[in-house]
């Protein structure tokens, strides 16, 4: 079932990286480096073609997986994003990169997140709901309260 | 871009945060803020927009002077999950950057 949040945002972050353009789109697919998307993990899958799928356990244990919608090096790169965070909702992240001089300006647009107070009042009430809806399996006593 | 996005983007870089951080001490003129900033006056100016367009900042006249103060209610917004996931994206590219940075730096000693 997906929660759909009254609205969503979007994160943009540009950030110039003192490096040729084509080094810096390798990198960031490079799960060895770090700061790629990908470093650091407990588990990791990245087939790094269109259509192809992510799937990252990050080291604290949350699981995060997509599909890649666009591989352009080294100009673009366009993925889904989805995590407990994101309330099931299939987000996005864009990020290009541009040559400027020697560097390279990496923009990064992260859209679809979940507005925050509106999604977590809908997972409060679905919570409360599911959470007395284990219960009758479960046959402890119904508190009414949210799960945390 | 709807305004909790204007203020996500203006908090998204580390200039900004700096003056946010300067100007949540108290009002200070154009010159001042601009002061500790290595960068050219016009970046400056184009940081001060984008704060002012997330409703972080204002300017009050005083007489011949041009006073500008942090305003902190559309941080309040900016709660939770979505605040989360810019610092996340945040650490990783100041990695990232600094990678690059550090390996730039190994060569140029290297020479």
């Amino acid at each position: 079932m997906t929660i759909v949040p009254a609205r969503t945002v979007e994160i943009r972050i540009e950030r110039t990286i003192p490096a040729p353009r084509n080094e810096v789109f390798d990198a960031w697919l490079d799960p060895n480096i770090p700061g790629s998307p990908w470093h650091e993990h407990e588990e990791l899958i990245v087939t790094a073609k269109a259509g192809g799928l992510w799937y990252w356990r990050s080291l604290g244990g949350t699981p995060h997986y997509g599909r890649f919608i666009e591989i352009l090096a080294p100009a673009r790169l366009r993925h889904s994003w989805m995590s407990p965070n994101t309330l099931g909702l299939e987000t996005m992240v864009t990020v290009t990169f541009q040559s400027r001089g020697d560097g390279t300006l990496l923009t990064l647009l992260h859209s679809g997140l979940p507005a925050d107070e509106p999604a977590r009042a809908h997972e409060k009430g679905w919570n409360a709901i599911f959470g007395r809806f284990g219960n009758i399996f479960t046959g402890a006593a119904d508190k009414g309260g949210c799960t945390p | 871009m709807d305004h909790l996005s204007d203020v996500l983007t203006a908090i998204s870089h580390p200039t900004r945060r700096a003056i946010i951080g300067q100007l949540a001490k108290g009002p200070a003129r154009f010159s001042d803020v601009a002061a500790p900033f290595d960068t050219a006056l016009n970046a400056v100016t184009k940081h001060l927009k984008l704060l002012e367009r997330a409703g972080l900042i204002e300017r009050r006249k005083q007489g011949r002077e041009v006073f500008i103060s942090f305003r902190p209610e559309p941080l309040r917004e900016v709660a939770g999950w979505v605040k989360d996931y810019e610092r996340f994206w945040t650490q990783h590219l100041d990695r990232f950057e600094r990678y690059f940075a550090d390996k730039n730096e190994k060569k140029a000693k290297g020479k």
